[in-house]
């Protein structure tokens, strides 16, 4: 039987050890799988609708883009736990006495890529909704690695140098981001506030991908067990402890978002 | 190598640390440029609260290696230390092969591990993870205890027994007989389809025993497999091989093709050292040895305590992670089963 293709987007050097240990824990299996690397995501998505691929593993915006294009016909058909429970959190300086939303009204802000979720796009649309905007607050845009839907990090990187640098008060970072930062302990950064969860990643498939075809290849996956040294090596890696079934109101905020900001269902 | 370059203060270097890990391969080594003694520290404290090893600290840069030095789950599964151990029941042989790796013969000091030594270390390696064991010698046959010897391991794991099936007469034959069939298989050494230059290695008369010994086995309800020790001579081989497989009703595919290792007898063949084979762990009555294919190299001998297996183990698993570390391309498997 023809392997299902999986498209991904190689936004790091690991991603090559996580794709080939998927795709050789699905040797064998009902479903085998293989994939194909994208350099962006709008190339995977645009392949996706094409039909080069049968699933694209998208950020939320992929996926976003991808419900859009197809009038609500692709289906998300997994994530990794850790999708279910993202979040974006503004850090300022150690010390800096910012607390609160409102605290940020009128400061500097640092946002991350045009295309990231979770550093630019859904923190706009929460202090927008806290009625915090420019020219009130000032707001610094780093639109680094665009293409990548924020995935390298890399802008929010540049946010929080520029909060070193004192050119801003405040940046806007992905959970994860955050999250390592603090592995340093002393980060110099202090948390001003965090969002409620939402969801980032998921596996989207067309419709023209069988529903037996889909449903085995999810049971599968689903398998994955982070008890068995292989696979978690592969979890580990790709940043959960399991697969999960796709809970669909964790987007709601980037819908609501992206048609507020009136972003491009195209690129 | 990854290279970050020097800021203005200690938490850029962190910033450049997170960039450069961010998008480097696990296992892998970056650079990241540091102006002072803030920023190492900074960078230091991050590395290790993210899991990360710092190699070195030089004047200007750190060198951070992308995971734990100390970690052996980063070894995949199927070449971790411990998973298949082998036992030398004993070194003594009925034959005196040119090219075997123990010098066994009808002169070698016998060596044996006695059963219930065995039985403690079975128990032992299953806690550590064992998923199969091997019995080799010498001539396993010629230890008195072997039936014991294999009911623990067989009891335990799928077991393999090396024999050259030439003994499995009289005595030998009782002793055969009152192996298990279930978790056991007999791996059979046939050097060639025919008897020219197996007898040639091995000694007159010796092929036509070890395939009346293959019969001997299978008419009794034993699993059975071939290998052949193949050297430079041996070209061609492999497809009569097959061949007398099927003709003998083994499966073809269960056949296993050795090449001779420097070691032991043999004057050439493939040279072998710790950094370049990777390991199986290995206990005979010298000691705890890197792998079955070498246990009279001391370079390869691990310890002579054969009392417990834990601390070889361990140690074996730490020196191959850094084998890895250096290059995993230079290690390679040496199958002896």
């Amino acid at each position: 039987m023809t392997p299902v293709l999986v498209g991904a987007v190689a936004y790091t050097a690991n991603v090559v050890p996580i794709w080939e240990g998927i795709r050789d824990y699905f040797r064998g299996s009902a479903v085998e799988m293989d994939f194909v690397l994208f350099s962006n995501y709008e190339r995977q998505v645009e392949s996706l609708l094409a039909g080069t691929v049968d699933i694209a593993w998208n950020t939320n915006l992929a996926y976003v883009r991808t419900v859009r294009r197809t009038a609500g016909q692709c289906r998300a058909l997994a994530m990794r736990d850790t999708d279910l429970t993202f979040r974006t959190v503004f850090v300022g300086r150690a010390g800096s006495g910012l607390s609160g939303l409102e605290s940020i009204r009128g400061r500097r802000v640092a946002l991350g890529s045009r295309d990231s979720g979770q550093a630019r796009i859904l923190p706009s649309k929460f202090l927008a909704d806290a009625g915090i905007s420019a020219p009130e607050t000032t707001f610094l845009h780093f639109d680094s690695d665009v293409g990548k839907h924020g995935d390298t990090g890399r802008s929010e990187l540049d946010a929080l140098a520029a909060v070193l640098d004192d050119e801003a008060d405040v940046a806007a970072l992905g959970i994860t981001t955050w999250e390592s930062l603090l592995k340093g302990g002393d980060t110099g950064f202090e948390e001003i506030w965090t969002s409620a969860p939402y969801c980032h990643c998921n596996f989207t498939a067309m419709p023209r991908l069988e529903a037996d075809r889909a449903a085995a290849w999810v049971a599968h996956l689903l398998a994955m067990d982070w008890e068995n040294p292989d696979h978690r090596r592969i979890l580990e890696l790709e940043g959960l402890r399991a697969w999960v079934e796709p809970q669909l109101d964790g987007y709601r905020s980037l819908f609501d978002a992206v048609d507020e900001q009136g972003i491009s269902s195209t690129w | 190598m990854v290279t970050a370059t020097a800021g203005r203060q200690p938490g850029h270097a962190v910033l450049r640390a997170m960039s450069a890990v961010g998008t480097a391969a696990a296992g892998s080594v970056v650079m990241v440029d540091v102006a002072n003694a803030g920023e190492v520290v900074a960078v230091d404290s991050w590395a290790r609260g993210s899991g990360l090893s710092v190699l070195a600290v030089h004047n200007d840069a750190m060198e951070i290696f992308l995971g734990r030095l100390d970690d052996v789950s980063s070894i995949p599964s199927d070449r971790m230390p411990g998973t298949r151990v082998w036992f030398y029941t004993n070194f003594h042989c009925n034959l005196a092969c040119d090219y075997c790796c123990a010098m066994s013969s009808p002169r070698s000091d016998p060596l044996m591990l006695p059963a219930p030594l065995v039985a403690r270390l079975v128990d032992e390696a299953m806690s550590l993870g064992a998923r199969e064991f091997f019995l080799t010698g010498g001539e396993p046959f010629l230890h008195p205890e072997l039936d014991r010897i294999v009911e623990s391991c067989a009891a335990a794991a799928p077991t393999l027994l090396l024999t050259n099936g030439m003994l499995l007469r009289g005595s030998r034959l009782q002793l055969l007989l009152r192996l298990p069939r279930e978790n056991l298989i007999l791996q059979v050494s046939l050097d060639s389809p025919t008897a020219q230059r197996h007898d040639r290695h091995r000694g007159e008369g010796s092929w036509a025993k070890a395939v009346a010994g293959i019969k001997t086995a299978r008419d009794a309800g034993f699993a059975v497999r071939l290998a052949a020790t193949l050297g430079s001579e041996a070209s061609g081989d492999d497809v009569a091989l097959a061949e007398m497989c099927a003709d003998l009703g083994l499966d073809p595919q269960d056949t296993v093709v050795r090449r001779v290792a420097q070691q032991g007898a043999a004057t050439d063949g493939i040279v072998l050292s710790r950094a370049t084979l990777v390991p199986e762990i290995c206990v005979s009555g010298r000691g705890v040895h890197w792998h079955p294919v070498a246990p009279l190299d001391e370079a390869m001998l691990v310890t002579t305590d054969i009392s417990s297996l834990a601390p070889a183990v361990d140690a074996v698993r730490q020196e191959y992670l850094g084998y890895r570390r250096r290059g995993d391309v230079l290690a390679a498997t040496f199958p002896c089963a």
